[in-house]
């Protein structure tokens, strides 16, 4: 396997903005947008795992859904090989779907209550043709073996699996079809801590044994740094730095990540406090003001930050990016 | 997959609750009496609507006074005096047997033309010179004139007799027909409408509403606007509007006037509920991993997304069966509903005058039969709620 951080670019993302339209008013027009994800730029690299992360609403599960075009992005382009997906129709889209997948968040909604787990399966190999008519039922049984289920949880409907199995479950459906890219949607923070590390170390294996490339999102650092290669900071729609794992304490230096590093751990999932370190609101996604998204919580702020959006620009180290005033070249 | 729902967690809830199953027996009674009669013909249209006796009988073989007594024999020497008159044994045989009793077969046209007249004799004698007075020599003409009905008309046997029974155990209406059998093939009348009805607007129903919320767009702005139109027309006026239209055509006395109208207005509930439940739906992460397969739109609509507002369906036709039959019988005691036959509606429309005079078996067994009907389908979609939709779960 190629060394992540020199192989070659598998997905690249340039400039991509989603903005939800919010309606209302009995006209039921346009009132305002919501800008969910604001003009973001990074390549995710052949076999790499790739975090994101970021408070809750600041547009990660947006991101994850527009790259594999589940939702239809306001602006920018995509790339998977080179290819434009931005451009292309349902059509022409059909060999990406199956390149492409996706782990959802929430283990309950995201399986169809009425399809027992082999129809669920089924119904996506076959509409590809990935495996031979034949094989499928072997394919199915080999599949839920391999996320960790018994055989016999192929004729069972989800609401008879716990929340860590109907996972896997989720994972086999990502996997059913031999994709190459899996955008992971904080495939854990739903879990329990003890089986959040069961899902991490199968995600782990399954990786490593079918050449996997994974966009992984989690608003938990501490998660994203054991698990991942290169993380992408975000606020508010923005990416306000993006750097390597390895040394994360060490490098980060946006006001922002240092802020995440010092309130980690945030185990509970449900735990969404206010970082503690950090003061004042989140600006609304709404109508947000010019400049840094971050000025209104940032210690370092400056009068500059108010009018002046920063740039990510590169720093020394390969692979660095921030966009700061206040991170001097 | 029948197996399968019976195993599933809203199938065991269900039998769970006895009384809901209760009710469903009920109403499987119901639709087995009106299937029977839908597809045996074990009661037919005109038998509820000849003459089977005396006007307002009372029903369960209640006391008579000696005049019903007489009046009952009459009709039935009439019946036999018309069958003397045409002399023709066979056809006079086949001809009242419809009244299930047989003229006997010994006698010939002679015999019967004179006790026909003996009984119609001794019949005035009551009427005309004693009156109705029940008085001890009363009584004993009144006997003799039962037995030469029995003579003539001898009792039936077998079936034949079991379907004598059921058709007089009610008692009669002001015409002498079969209370019973009139209310009975009422209950065809009621599920014909309520199933047609209620199939229709929850298949077209939905099927709308689901593709509107799904697609959204144009397409959704047009079905909002014609369910606010439709569901802002009552019914009662859109139907009397159909029935001037269709007045003297030959749809006039069949039940398509009722379907147009309760079709027409009644799709609109389970279009609102399922559009709504779909709006839910569509945003769901398993549709999402649906797209993500790369299936059509169409394909998931109809794969993934009304599959699951199946409860709804099931409970929204339970509602509107439940609304039909209401809106037939309202109708059809209005006069604007079932034109030719029996309907629960006609029956209590026509008992308003005996009711004055304190002949319940009419309204009594109308009521009775569409109050436990309706009942049974309340109970029914309760329970179906509490047990198949996930938020009672
Ligand atoms: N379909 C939608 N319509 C309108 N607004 C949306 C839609 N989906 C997301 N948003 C808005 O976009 C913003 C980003 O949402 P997103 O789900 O991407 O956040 P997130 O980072 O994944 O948060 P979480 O950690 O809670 O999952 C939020 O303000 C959200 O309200
Ligand atoms: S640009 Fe200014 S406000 Fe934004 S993070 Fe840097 S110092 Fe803080
Ligand atoms: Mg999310």
């Amino acid at each position: 396997m190629s060394d992540p951080a020199t192989a070659p670019a598998l997905l690249e993302v340039r400039d991509l903005v989603k903005h939800f339209p919010v309606r209302g008013g009995i006209l039921n027009r346009v009132v305002s947008r919501v800008h969910a994800v604001n003009g973001v730029t990074f390549d995710v690299r052949k076999g790499e795992i790739l975090g994101v992360v970021g408070e809750s609403g600041c547009g990660k599960s947006t991101l994850g859904k527009t790259v594999i075009r589940l939702l239809e992005p306001t602006d920018g382009q995509i790339r998977y090989e080179g290819k434009p997906l931005h451009e292309l129709g349902h059509r022409d889209m059909m060999p990406f779907r199956r390149k492409m997948q996706i782990i959802f968040q929430d283990p309950y909604s995201s399986l169809n209550p009425r399809l027992t787990v082999r129809k669920m399966l089924r119904e996506g190999i076959r509409f590809h043709g990935s495996v031979p008519e034949a094989e499928i039922d072997d394919y199915i049984v080999e599949l839920i073996r391999q996320v960790g289920l018994r055989k016999d949880a192929a004729d069972r409907f989800p609401h008879e699996f716990s929340g860590g199995q109907r996972q896997r479950i989720g994972i086999a459906r990502a996997l059913a079809l031999k994709p190459e890219f899996i955008v992971a949607d904080e495939p854990v923070s739903a879990l329990d801590v003890s089986i959040q590390a069961q899902i991490l170390n199968l995600l782990l294996d399954l990786k490593e044994n079918l050449d996997l490339t994974i966009l992984f999102i989690s608003h938990d650092l501490k998660v994203i740094e054991h698990f991942c290669d290169r993380v992408l900071v975000m606020y508010l729609g923005h990416i306000v730095e993006e750097l390597s794992c390895d040394a994360l304490h060490e490098e980060a230096v946006h006001p922002y990540t240092k802020a995440l590093l010092g309130a980690n751990p945030i185990n509970d999932p449900d735990d969404r406090r206010e970082l503690e370190v950090l003061e004042g609101d989140v600006p609304s996604p709404f109508d947000p003001p010019p400049g840094c998204p971050f000025a209104g919580r940032c210690p370092l702020v400056e009068d500059r930050c108010r009018q002046e959006m920063p740039p990510l620009v590169d720093r020394k180290t390969a692979g660095h990016r921030v966009a700061c005033w206040a991170v001097e070249e | 997959m029948v197996a399968r729902f019976f195993r599933s967690r809203g199938a065991r809830k269900f039998m769970a609750n006895r009384l809901a199953v209760a009710a469903f027996l009920v109403i499987a009674g119901y639709l087995l009496v009106a299937g029977l009669v839908w597809f045996t013909g074990i009661i037919t249209l005109e038998e509820t609507l000849g003459r089977i006796g005396a006007s307002y009988q009372p029903g369960l073989w209640g006391a008579q006074r000696s005049g019903k007594r007489i009046e009952d024999a009459t009709f039935w020497f009439e019946v036999a005096q018309n069958a003397a008159d045409r002399g023709d044994f066979e056809t006079a045989r086949g001809g009242v047997a419809f009244y299930e009793r047989r003229l006997t077969g010994e006698l010939d046209a002679d015999e019967i033309k004179a006790r026909v007249a003996r009984g119609i004799a001794l019949a005035k004698e009551v009427l005309v010179v004693e009156g109705f007075d029940e008085s001890a020599s009363v009584l004993p003409k009144v006997d003799e004139i039962d037995a030469i009905v029995v003579e003539l008309f001898p009792h039936p046997e077998g079936w034949d007799a079991f379907m004598y029974g059921a058709r007089h155990v009610l008692g009669t209406d002001r015409q002498g027909r079969s209370i019973s059998f009139r209310a009975i093939y009422s209950i065809k009348v009621a599920v014909q409408v309520g199933v047609v009805t209620a199939l229709f607007a929850v298949l077209f129903g939905s099927f709308v509403g689901a593709a509107a919320a799904f697609f959204g767009g144009w397409i959704d702005h047009a079905v909002i606007w014609l369910y606010s139109t439709f569901s802002s027309i009552p019914y009662l006026v859109l139907l009397s509007v159909l029935v001037y239209m269709f007045n003297d055509t030959s749809v006039d006395k069949t039940l398509i006037p009722l379907y147009v109208a309760f079709g027409l207005t009644f799709w609109v509930g389970p279009c609102r509920v399922i559009r709504g439940e779909t709006l839910k739906i569509k945003e769901l992460e398993y549709i999402q991993a649906a797209t993500a397969i790369g299936f059509s739109r169409t394909y998931i609509l109809i794969k993934h997304v009304i599959p699951n507002t199946a409860h709804l369906m099931f409970i929204n036709a339970s509602l509107l069966f439940i609304g039909a039959i209401k809106g037939e019988v309202i109708l059809s005691f209005l006069g604007l509903g079932v034109k030719s036959g029996p309907s629960w509606g006609i029956m209590i429309s026509q008992s308003k005058a005996e009711v004055v005079s304190g002949f319940f078996w009419q309204i009594g067994t109308a009521t009775v039969l569409m109050f436990v009907l309706v009942l049974a389908f309340n109970i029914l979609s309760d329970a179906l709620q509490d047990a198949f939709d996930p938020k009672h779960v």
